[in-house]
Formats: structure tokens, sequence, C-alpha cells
């Protein structure tokens, strides 16, 4: 992982705004070039196996920001793919892979789902707005933390590797999920027989930001959050503590960090991030939580995260890419009826020229700036 | 630098133009099309246009559809389902003429729609109509009194008195009706009959009907405790109970769905039948229909049978051959009731 | 971890440690429970012995990828190369060794040779992938885990891709059909339990490859070299041992059997390829590779019991109906289905014993 510092020699020669330019270009550019250099290698990809790139691209494009509505639709999608890039990007700065965006999601969506439907049963009232609603949110984002400590913990405790762990939580939180929509907390209603919650009572949903659109207040609270963990990153000691432990944790421990501490911790806030994902799909759009299939949020967020270099701002521009690509796939299948998948090849291209940043730094020549994050330290233990 | 990288760029965007030119002129928009062209729109749910299952069955209603009407016909697939009505959607607004939405799922989304897009007619694949809604017709299906003749087939054919069914999962109501029509069927043809019946239920969704390994290494513990025959119904999943049967040639198989002895020739030599949902031309009529002005809003009940016998005609006796004849009779007739719930209680 | 008991209690310790029969004696313990569990479930049904010859031939059969996905690891990481990667190896071995024996077939290859030279094709795959691994994490030294990563996602979009591409509307061309049954000389005719002798190809090479890992590891020059580059890169350069050559080859060793773990998938087991089918064995293979300590029969060990957990799943849905009230949580599917995943975060956490990965796992070398 890598962020670009500007050397400190240029800061008195130019003015901050050219400062700031220069160093906003310079992040910029690599991810830049590697979602273009991707993009023609998947035309070339396209037009070898029978396809149509230009049309498939205008389908993307059109499906994508081609009129009001299909801008809804795209920042509908992005809305939980920032949420679950910041949550990958913050354990990358703590030096932790969270692969399990997925499971702590899922698992955010069912309790917040549940909260939703089954609080005003259980207190046999029915609850204001003020109080429902934030409790749905909050418990979502607390499953989801519980889900991100778990691994967390048995990192810190008896080093068991982040990344196989969490990959085990998606799968068992996939289970869980299947298990209680099944069973406990299925939709009673007589003439339901798929898989999913009851609707969620109105005091706990999110209304729609337009008449008509289902664009939803979920964007603007994830544009918020995206500050808010740049803020917590840059500006306050725990944020310093976790940076810090994710660039070198023998020089946090001689500081005097607790290195353990930090580890659950991050995987908790991380496991809250993808949480609120999940319980924000579940109060602001689909009102309940229902049995459907991987979307692959997961690795999605893995590849959003790298885009964005692990920076908040970063991952709300490449969520927002994301978004517009799922979104923009179904017109590009409905003009050329080339199959989804190009998207996925599309992802793991830019993807692979974003972590093999080299490759694209060579191509096209361009100097390589100094800090990295070391993130793999063997299995511990 | 600066040079080298500015060479690269326009490099790069004149291989972009190149592309362009050689690409095959952009086909004209569908909205273009003559306003007289028939056009058939198709989601799927849970699974791809290819899934040798109930997608492909109804994606191939479609396509015949097309043929029968002169009409042309699109697919879209849907994968998450918050996506069906933007999906449905795609064809509403182009000013579809029909609809096609494949699974039960969809239900909601297939209701709700038909009110915004009154010009398009909709057909639910496996969506039961409580009542009837202006605009879809949902084309069902008795898949348990085709479990049921399965059911027969296999406890007269069985020579341990052990049967057994691999199924995908029975959240999904027809799968479940298969496997339940299946038990009954048995039963009544030979009471003591032992079924066991196997769901991929340990596995996410999408993999539920996506996994013949599973289902190759399910049919085969099963054998190993005696069943001998074994009811593969469960999309690809179920297909891969059919191979593991082939692989012990030591009982047989039935299919389902379509005739999977035309799709799993690998187990010709064990498949007895398939009990089969005759979505293709189910689909097709009511296509024809909408084309023809005959459409009629609510339930449809489409046919099901079983497939012919093909290699292992010879070895299926008399008895069974008498039995399921018997079957069939009653059921058409009504007088023999498979008393198995529309789903899962 | 810190220890706590007495020093006898620590020398005990010690001595299991270094002969490691805790671990091994856990792990048997382990198997011989989720085996009596299913024996006492269907008893009413069936014979005991029947049961019991069942569930070991599942158990062998389907520990078979990951046993492959261990060695693979094991081959990598003893040479100091994190190697996340083995899932989208192996799935992407399955789908071109899949596809070169269909290819093959049609241009009118017989069967049986389309199969075994779609076996080759396979384990060509998985060495290139294993080649990409390598260039990106020696050379180019991006972070081992993210470049394991991104090959996973590469394997999932390429094959995905391609599998609609090539076969849309199932247009498949016939496959050859599996590879055939072997039957082990006079085991295989054993009563009862001949069955489990009776297995495919890849089962038995899996097997083999366990042995000859250990032998080669443990008792060549070769792998000497290989542990050497793997705990102290440094001295084994001072030494004249060429760092970057011998990891490369161990990657590229690793990828290989990697690809032979995909033919199982698509030319042994069924012959279709599904996308995803892999499904978390490369991962879980990882996990048995470290609980079993980094050492081959260890780590086959470790995959037996998560065959015999896959294996518990299937019985006990079998015999749903013959099991007691009071454990009726074990007829949920979903439920039995989450032990593999329980099982391998509790093999994680090191409780049956500390495992020492080698030193220098997961750093590049810098000369």
């Amino acid at each position: 992982m890598t962020q670009s510092e500007k050397p400190s020699s240029e800061s008195h020669s130019q003015s901050s705004l050219q400062n700031i330019w220069q160093a906003i270009t310079r992040a910029v550019l690599v991810p830049v070039l590697a979602v273009f250099t991707a993009l023609i290698i998947n035309a070339i990809i396209i037009r070898v196996s029978g396809g149509d790139p230009i049309l498939a691209y205008l389908g993307l494009w059109e499906g994508a920001f081609g009129s009001p509505k299909a801008i809804s639709e795209t920042l509908v999608w992005s809305t939980p793919y920032i949420f679950a890039g910041l949550s990958v990007a913050l354990a990358f700065k703590g030096g932790l892979f969270n692969i399990g965006a997925e499971g702590q999601l899922s698992f955010g969506a069912l309790i917040s789902a549940w909260i939703g439907f089954a609080l005003p049963k259980l207190l046999g009232t029915s609850l204001p707005w003020i109080l429902h609603l934030p409790l749905a949110l909050f418990g979502g984002i607390f499953a989801g933390a519980l889900w991100g400590a778990i691994p967390g913990w048995l990192k810190a405790r008896t080093g068991g590797h982040e990344v196989i762990n969490t990959i085990m939580m998606n799968y068992i939180a996939v289970l869980l999920t299947s298990f209680l929509l099944n069973g406990p907390l299925k939709d009673p209603n007589p003439f339901n027989v798929i898989a999913r919650t009851p609707e969620i009572a109105e005091s706990a949903r999110l209304t729609p930001l337009i008449e008509g659109f289902r664009v939803h207040w979920g964007i603007v609270i994830a544009l918020l959050i995206a500050f808010a963990v740049w803020w917590f990153l840059w500006k306050t000691t725990l944020g310093f503590e976790i940076r810090t432990v994710g660039a070198n944790p023998d020089a946090a421990k001689y500081a005097g960090i607790s290195v353990s501490r930090i580890i659950v911790l991050t995987m908790s806030l991380a496991g809250g991030l993808a949480g609120m994902a999940g319980a924000i799909e579940v109060i602001a759009l689909n009102h309940r939580q229902e049995l459907g299939f991987s979307v692959g949020y997961g690795f999605d967020a893995i590849a959003i995260a790298l885009l964005g270099r692990s920076h908040p701002f970063g991952v709300v521009l490449a969520a927002i890419l994301f978004g517009a690509m799922r979104s923009g796939a179904t017109r590009m299948q409905f003009l050329t009826q080339i199959p989804v998948d190009i998207i996925s090849v599309v992802q793991a291209l830019i993807l692979l020229l974003v972590a093999a940043e080299e490759i694209v730094r060579f191509i096209y020549r361009i100097k390589a700036p100094k800090e990295t994050v070391v993130l793999t330290r063997g299995w511990g233990g | 630098m600066k040079k080298n990288l500015f060479t690269l760029l326009s490099a790069l965007a004149i291989v972009s133009l190149a592309l362009a030119a050689c690409a095959t002129p952009a086909p004209v928009a569908p909205t273009a099309m003559p306003a007289k062209a028939f056009r058939i729109g198709l989601v799927t749910d849970v699974g791809k246009v290819d899934d040798k299952s109930f997608n492909q069955s109804a994606w191939e209603g479609a396509q015949c559809g097309a043929k029968e009407t002169g009409g042309t016909t699109k697919y879209i697939e849907t994968t998450d389902p918050k996506d069906y009505d933007k999906n449905i959607a795609q064809f509403g607004d182009e000013g579809y003429d029909v609809i096609v939405t494949v699974g039960f799922a969809l239900g909601e989304a297939t209701i709700k729609n038909a009110a915004k897009y009154t010009k398009a007619k909709f057909i639910g694949v496996d969506q039961f109509q409580e009542k009837p809604v202006a605009g879809v017709g949902g084309l069902i299906f008795p898949e348990d009194e085709a479990g049921f003749q399965a059911g027969v087939v296999a406890a007269m054919m069985s020579k341990t008195g052990q049967i057994g069914a691999v199924l995908g999962t029975d959240v999904v109501p027809p799968v479940w009706r298969f496997g339940e029509g299946y038990r009954a069927g048995a039963v009544w043809a030979k009471k003591d009959t032992k079924v066991n019946i196997i769901y991929h239920n340990d596995v996410g969704f999408d993999k539920t009907f996506t996994d013949p390994e599973w289902g190759k290494t399910t049919a085969l513990s099963m054998m190993d405790k005696g069943a001998d025959v074994i009811f593969g119904a469960g999309g690809k999943t179920g297909n891969g109970a059919l191979l593991g049967v082939a692989q012990s040639k030591k009982g047989f198989a039935i299919g389902v769905d379509t005739d999977q002895y035309l799709t799993v020739p690998e187990a010709k030599e064990v498949l007895l039948t398939s009990a089969m949902k005759l979505i293709v031309p189910g689909t097709c009529d009511l296509i024809k229909a909408v084309k023809a002005g005959s459409f009629k809003d609510g339930n449809v009940v489409g046919k099901v049978g079983l497939a012919p016998f093909h290699d292992t005609e010879s070895k299926v006796t008399a008895e069974t051959k008498a039995k399921l004849d018997e079957a069939q009779k009653g059921l058409a007739a009504g007088t023999l009731k498979t008393n198995v719930a529309p789903a899962k209680p | 971890m810190a220890s706590q008991t007495s020093t006898a209690g620590n020398r005990l310790r010690s001595i299991l440690r270094v002969a490691d029969l805790g671990r091994f004696g856990m792990i048997i313990l382990l198997i011989i429970v989720l085996m009596g569990v299913v024996a006492l479930v269907g008893a009413k049904e069936n014979r005991v012995e029947v049961i019991l010859a069942s569930f070991l031939a599942t158990l062998f059969s389907v520990a078979t990828p990951l046993t492959l996905g261990a060695l693979s690891g094991i081959y990598c990481e003893r040479a100091g190369v994190v190697n996340i990667a083995i899932e989208g190896m192996m799935l992407g071995a399955a789908f071109f060794g899949f596809i070169a024996s269909i290819y093959l077939k049609q241009a009118g290859l017989p069967d049986q040779m389309s199969l075994w030279l779609g076996v080759a094709a396979a384990v060509l795959t998985g060495a290139l992938f294993a080649l990409l691994h390598a260039v990106l994490s020696i050379t180019f030294k991006v972070d081992q885990i993210i470049s394991g990563t991104v090959i996973n996602i590469l394997a999932i979009g390429i094959t995905g891709y391609l599998n609609r591409q090539l076969f849309f509307q199932g247009n498949v061309p016939h496959a050859p059909g599996v590879l055939p049954v072997i039957h082990i000389p006079f085991l295989a005719d054993l009563p009862v339990f001949g069955k489990i002798f009776q297995q495919q190809p890849v089962a038995v090479a899996a097997v083999l490859l366990v042995a000859i890992t250990h032998f080669v590891l443990f008792y060549t020059p070769w792998g000497l070299h290989t542990r050497a580059v793997g705990e102290h890169p440094k001295a084994a350069d001072t030494v004249g041992i060429n760092v970057y050559f011998v990891r490369y080859a161990n990657v590229l060793i690793g990828g290989m059997i990697a690809g032979l773990g995909g033919a199982y998938f698509t030319l042994e087991s069924v012959p279709s390829f599904e996308p995803l089918m892999t499904n978390g064995r490369g991962f879980i293979s990882l996990a048995a590779m470290i609980f079993g300590n980094w050492s081959p029969f260890g780590a086959w060990a470790a995959t037996l019991l998560f065959g015999a957990a896959q294996a518990l799943q299937i019985n006990l849905q079998y015999y749903s109906t013959s099991i007691p009230e009071g454990l009726d949580f074990l007829k949920k599917s979903q439920i039995v289905g989450m032990i593999p995943y329980i099982l391998t975060m509790f093999a994680l956490t090191g409780i049956v014993g500390r495992t020492t990965p080698p030193v220098a796992d997961g750093q590049p070398y810098e000369k």
C-alpha cells in the first residue's frame, strides 16, 4: 500500500493550492491509468471473443449515467460499496487484511432487520422513528463489529491469521443467515414462501432522497462517514496509533502502543463499517433481509480499497466507479447480450494493474513514492 | 518523463480509435425498431440462462415463442434481488409486449410492475397467483404429480426397498414438491419403501443448484448404504447425483425438469426416466396466446410428465409399467391425490 | 501464548511437541468422534461396518483437493513465499483442464487420452498462475497476500466469463467423462471395506505425493535448500544457494500441484465446470497446512479431518430421521455445514500446539 507523500523541500517554493493539486494528481495518476489500461485490455478480450466493445461500453455508460434514473441506480449500488471499501481500507491502514466484509455486512443486515421488525413486537408497542431508526442502524453496526472483532481477537490472542479466519467467518455468516431466514426469522405470512424476514416497521426506515427515485439518504451518510473515517485516521491519536501499528508494529510497541488492543479495535471498526453497509441496505432500500445470492461485496471491497489507495476519498471515487459498472452492466447486457461476468474480468484486471503498480509505472514511466505498509507478516503463531 | 507519458497516452488513444474503427457498426438501437415487432423479454432469478434447469427451459420457451410469433427475444440475468425492478424496467420502459419472469422469488416484483407497465403481458414461471392480477399469467406446474410418478417407478424398480433423492433446497417450493411427491408415490406403490431425501441446504442460494460434485458424492454415499434408485432433482446438483449413479453402476437414476437423457449422456445406462416439467412448451404456448390475443390473467397450469425410458427400457419390469399406468390414470382422472402442500409448511 | 502449568506439565508438553503426537492424537480422536456420531445415529438403519466403510470412502474422496492444496502450500511456504492463491489456481486449472479435454476430444482423440492430456493442461495452468504469483511477489516485490488475492479474483473473473462465453446456452460439446476408478490390487477386494481402496487417479496421486513430499523435503538436498531459504535466506545466500531460483522453483511446483488439485474437480469428480466450484477449499487447505505444522503428513491428517466434517454433513442428513430428539440441531444441514469452517478457526488458534511457520515466510528477499 502506498501513500503519496510529497518531499518537504517543495512546500516552501510553491503555493499551497499547487501543492494540493500536485498531491492529488500524483495520488490519482496510477489508479486512473490502471483503470484506463484495464478497459483497453478488456475491450480487446471482448473483441476477440466475438463481442462489440464499443456498444458494450456505450451500454455501460448509458446504464450508469445516461439518465437521472440511471444515476440514482448507480448511487444505490455505490452506497454499500463505499462502506465496504472503507471497511477494508481502514483495516489495511492498520496492517490487517479484512476479507470478511461480506460476512460482516450480512450479519449486520440480519440484526438490523431483526431490530426493525421484531423490536416493536417484543416491547408490545410501536416505537417512535427517532428511537427505532438509530437502534436499527446501530444494531447492524455492532453486529458487524462483533463479526469483525472475533477474528481480530483470535489474531491478537493466538496469532491466527485474519485472512483465513475472516474467510471462515464469511461462510459461517452465510450458513447462519440461511438457517435463520428459513426458520426462526422467516416471514410468517402464510402467502410467503421466500426465505426472508418480514418487512421492517415504518419507524425504522430511511426515506428516499428524492421522490420517485431509489437513491436514499444512505449515500449522504456514506459520504459523511467517509469524511469521518478520514478525520479519525489522520486527526486523532487513536487513528495515529492504528496507522503506526500498520506501518511498523515493532516501532509501535516501543512507543508504548498496545498492539493487540489496536488489532482488535481495528477489526471491530472495520467490521462495524461493513455492518453499516448491510444495515443501510436494509433500512433504506430493501426494508427487509432476504436470502439472495452472493454478490461478492467482499472481493469488490478489496478491489475498491486497493484502487482507492486505502484513502477514504479514493475509496469513495473507486466505489462510485464499481457501482457504475455494476449498475450499467444490466444495460450492457440488454444491448449486447454479453454475459455480465465480463465486469468481473474488468475488475480483476484493474486490481491486477493497481496491485502490480510497478507494471503501470513501468509502462508509463512514473516515479514511485516512498511509504509502504507491511501487510504480510507470515502466519504468526 | 512527461514527454514519454504523453506519447504513450496518445498511442493508447490511437489504439482505442483503431478498435472503434474495426468494430462492427453498432446495431440499430432497440427503440428504433418498427413498432409492429413483437418483443419478448426474459428476466431470470437465481441462476443464468444456461443452467440446464428451469431458467434455461424458460429461455428456450421464450425463444420458441419468438420463432413462432415472428418476434424477437432478449434476456437479462439478475445478479441481486434488489435489481428485480430495474431489470423488469429495462423491458417495460422499452415497451416490450411480453415479459417473462422466471422463478417464484420474482412474484411480487412481477405483480407490482404489471400495474406500472400496462402494455406488457407478464408471464410468471412458477409464480402462483393467489387471485388474478391484470396482465399477469402465472405458469405453474403440478410438480408433485411428476414426482409422484417418479416415486412409483423408483419403488417398483428398487431391489433393496431403499430409494433416495438428492435435491437442491426445500426452500424452493417446486423442488420441495418434487421431493414430497416422490415420497408419496413410492409409498403408494410399495408401502414399506424407505425414502431418504437429502437437501443441499448447507450452502448459499448461489451454490445450491450448481454443485454437481456434492450431488455425486451424496448419491454415492446413499448407494453405499443400500439405496439403489436415486432421484436427482436440483439443477446441476441433481445432475451430479445422476453421474454418481453412473459411476457406481449399481442402481438406477431418475432425472428432473427436462429429459436428462439428452443433457447428461454420461448417465445413459442407468437413467430410467426424468420427471419433467414442460416449461418450454408452456412458456411458448402462453407467448403465442398473447400474440393471438387469447391471453388470460391468473394461473395457467402447465404439463408435467415422465420422459420415455430410453436405454433402460428393457430393464423396466412389467409390474412397474402397470403400476405407473395405474398412477397416471388416477392422477389424470383426479381420483388419485398426492396430498402434497403448495409449499413446505 | 503464556504457559501456566507446572514444570512436569511443561516437560510432558515439550516431549509431545517434538513427537507431534499431541497434534496427531487430537486429530485422530476428532475423526473417531465424528465417525462415532454417525455410526450411533445410523445404527438403526444399517450395519455399523457398512456405515464406517461408506464414511471413510467419502472422506478420502473429498479430502483429495484439500490434500493437494495443502501440499501446494507447503512447497511455497517452506521456501518462504506465502501463497493464498491456491483457490484461484485450482479454479483456473479446473477450468482450463476441462476445456482442453473437451477440445481434444472434439479434435478426435479418444476419451481417455483427452482426459489425461486435460490433466496435463490443468497442471500447466496451475504452473502459469504460480508464475504470475512468483513474478509479482518475488521480482516486483508486491505484497504476497495482495498478489495472491489478485490471482484469486483474476481466476474467478476469467473462468466465469470464458465459461459463459464459450459454453453459452449449454452448447457444451460433450466432455470425455471422468478418469476411471482404479482398483488397488488386493485391498480393493476386501469385503465391505474394499470400496475405500477403489479411488480415482488424482485421489491416489494425492496420497502418494504426501509421502513423496515428505521424502523430498526432509531427505534430499533440494529439500534442505528449500527449507534453508525459508528459514534463513541471508544465510542460504551466503552459502551459495540462489534464493530467487529456489523460491521461483518451489512456487512453480506448488502451482503444478494445485493444478492437479484443480483437475480433481472437472476431470475426476464431475465432467462439468461450475463457477466458483472450488468453494473455499483452497483456503481450508491452507488452514490444514498450518494445522499440520507445515509438514506433509501433518497436513494430510488435518485434511482428513476436514474431509470427515464434510462426510459428517452428508451422513447426518441421510439419517436425519433417526437423530434423537435432544440433538435436533444436528438435523439442520446449515448448522452441520458450519463444522468444517469452525474446525478451521479452531485449528488456527493453535490450541492443539504451537505451530512454527518458516521464519522467513512472507518476507520478500532483498539481496
